[in-house]
């Protein structure tokens, strides 16, 4: 088999996958645009017929997305502010030093990671409730996602520092700079894309947590888009076409933003590892 | 050495956990020299350099700026400038920036830095490249930029730390030259770390040879190749290195007998002890050769022969094998038997033992 013809080959199998991989997505789209009994139509209609567009508009006031997706975002935000501000300092210090205690701060850092939310929401629950912070719902819950998103970024984060030779610190400080001088005037400014592309994703993932949200927020008004989608889930009916406009009217910016800054996040998560 | 000290170590000593770095150095700079650090990797030199600089904090013992003690001053207040090997180029900053970086850190105005950098741009040959990035530059203009960052303010002390090891060799010599006149021009006191002896030799006015932690000799380079107080020194200065060979005094005291195959005594200066076991060191360069049978010449085999042109470098056929460096012109083969003879006051004598050079009574 020649070159050309497995290039071929290769481009096919990869079409292949992600057209398995994105189809719920499309099916995502499609099913928002249809009507009732097209959904369930045998065989299933690959095509809307007439795209009813109207479910979006009906469903933005009645499901009350501003206040859902304003929610997410507020979460999401915080999130990533804590984790980043925390995290960063947190990667730059097990990057420049080498000992014993780093090596274990690291594998305690990594089994933070290993650990399911779902496991951790009951004691975070219980101590929350003891010290008083489920009186700020939002709050608690931004504190719960952190903890759980701070391993990923530290990690992120310190390949980024690693990268960052030491002697440029050091010649800061003979520059006469101080040791924080050196860390905001020369680390910091280096490290920036690394530190933007591991905030882009831990904003992601606080954009649509589900576990923590649902059992930390018990008011309504408070909750994120990702809860508020489920209350269309209910017993007897489900309006799967209304569930559809809203994940779709949910998701789409957040893939925008992802297919916009895709080519930096690539090199960004990369940098370390290629020179 | 004379002159006021301007960076005086004494009795200082650094631990890494259980490695002793620097064993009680006691080191005068004095104000206006330039002083080569010189050693193999691991000897100490870099970690004497970075301590001077603040960037090692020393275990015990004191070091002196300017007459001010420095132990627990923070690297920005001890007013001195490095150069780096790496040259620690800021990679976000064009070469002003890099340049005025102490500067701005001063608080000196823009306009007045700005024309601080275009003065060191014309020093340093840069004019023409201050918008650049440091990754726009070649290795040679990054070092310039480095030695720049370096001379644009009025430091207490130039520190070097190898920074031309990753140039090609002949940036390096022109480089050298460059360094040692920007030296002698701004009259600074300038600390030069490298592995090179040679750099040490050719630009310092004092060089200090370390091993293991420990101030081997230090002295003017001619002194050291001259009168090296230990075989490590006699071997580390001069290129190629220093011949030892295993040798015994003959019974009047004065010649002793090589250990090589063909036997050959040769004189020494001052006499010692007959019978005594010593290594002699036979610098390639002073052993000259000629006809085999004339006297005062002993015998060696050739055991391989290369000629670079200008110099021959004669390979003895033993081991090790003794190696002599002679004219260009001359035309000896492998094989072939020379005579070769050292004036007596050119061979060094070492205890075997300690490796100290021997003083030789009456020499």
């Amino acid at each position: 088999m020649n070159d050309r013809a497995r290039n071929i080959a290769l481009f096919a199998v990869a079409l292949v996958l992600a057209g398995i991989y994105l189809f719920p997505l499309y099916w995502m789209y499609v099913t928002s645009l249809k009507t009732n009994s097209s959904i369930f139509a045998v065989p299933p209609e690959f095509l809307p017929g007439t795209p009813q567009w109207q479910t979006y508009a009906l469903i933005w006031d009645e499901a009350n997305i501003p206040r859902y997706i304003f929610n997410s975002l507020f979460i999401a935000t915080g999130v990533t502010l804590v984790t980043a501000v925390v995290g960063s300092g947190a990667a730059y210090v097990l990057a420049r030093y080498r000992n014993l205690w780093i090596d274990v701060a690291l594998f305690v850092i990594l089994m933070l990671q290993v650990l399911p939310p779902s496991l951790m929401v009951t004691p975070i629950f219980v101590a929350f409730s003891s010290v008083g912070l489920l009186d700020y719902p939002r709050i608690a819950t931004i504190l719960a996602i952190s903890a759980k998103t701070m391993p990923f970024f530290v990690i992120l984060c310190r390949a980024a520092f690693m990268t960052i030779p030491r002697e440029l610190e050091e010649a800061a400080l003979v520059d006469g700079n101080s040791r924080a001088g050196a860390l905001f005037m020369v680390v910091l400014p280096l490290a920036r894309n690394g530190i933007l592309v591991a905030a882009i994703l831990i904003f992601m993932q606080g954009f649509g947590e589900y576990v923590y949200s649902t059992s930390l927020i018990a008011d309504n008004r408070l909750q994120p888009a990702s809860i508020g989608m489920t209350n269309f889930l209910q017993p007897n009916v489900v309006t799967w076409n209304a569930i559809m406009a809203f994940a779709a009217t949910y998701v789409t910016p957040i893939l925008a933003l992802f297919v916009l800054l895709q080519r930096n996040i690539v090199s960004g998560l990369t940098s370390g590892a290629l020179k | 050495m004379t002159g006021t000290p301007q960076i005086e170590f004494s009795d200082v000593d650094k631990h890494y956990g259980s490695f002793h770095a620097l064993k009680s150095i006691d080191l005068t700079i004095p104000k206006g020299q330039f002083v080569a650090l010189v050693g193999p990797s691991g000897c100490g030199k870099s970690t004497l350099l970075r301590s001077i600089a603040g960037l090692e904090k020393i275990s015990s013992g004191t070091i002196r700026i300017a007459g001010q003690t420095v132990n627990d001053i923070p690297p920005r207040k001890r007013d001195l400038a490095m150069v780096f090997q790496s040259y620690a180029l800021y990679p976000h900053m064009n070469v002003r920036d890099n340049l005025t970086y102490a500067l701005r850190l001063k608080g000196i105005a823009k306009d007045e830095r700005a024309k601080a950098a275009d003065d060191v741009a014309k020093i340093i040959g840069l004019e023409g490249l201050l918008d650049r990035k440091p990754k726009e530059l070649s290795g040679g203009q990054r070092q310039r930029v480095a030695m720049g960052r370096a001379i644009i303010r009025q430091p207490k002390a130039f520190l070097f730390d190898e920074p031309l090891s990753n140039l090609d060799a002949s940036l390096r010599v022109r480089m050298r030259k460059e360094i040692r006149a920007l030296h002698d021009r701004i009259g600074s006191t300038s600390v030069y770390v490298t592995h090179d002896q040679i750099e040490a030799m050719t630009m310092a006015d004092h060089v200090v040879v370390m091993q293991a932690g420990v101030i081997e000799q230090q002295g003017p380079p001619l002194e050291l190749y001259e009168r090296p107080v230990n075989r490590f020194v006699a071997g580390f200065i001069g290129s190629p290195a220093m011949n030892f060979v295993d040798a015994t005094v003959t019974d009047d005291g004065t010649k002793v007998v090589l250990e090589l195959q063909s036997k050959p005594t040769i004189a020494i200066a001052g006499q010692l002890e007959p019978g005594r076991k010593v290594t002699a060191g036979l610098r390639p360069e002073h052993i000259e050769t000629g006809d085999p049978s004339a006297q005062d010449m002993a015998p060696i085999m050739i055991g391989a022969a290369e000629a670079t042109g200008a110099t021959t470098y004669l390979f003895s056929d033993d081991d090790p094998e003794l190696i002599i460096v002679t004219d260009g012109a001359n035309l000896i083969k492998q094989g072939e038997t020379v005579g070769f003879s050292i004036a007596p006051e050119r061979v060094h004598l070492f205890d075997p033992g300690s490796g100290r050079a021997l003083t030789q009574s009456g020499g």
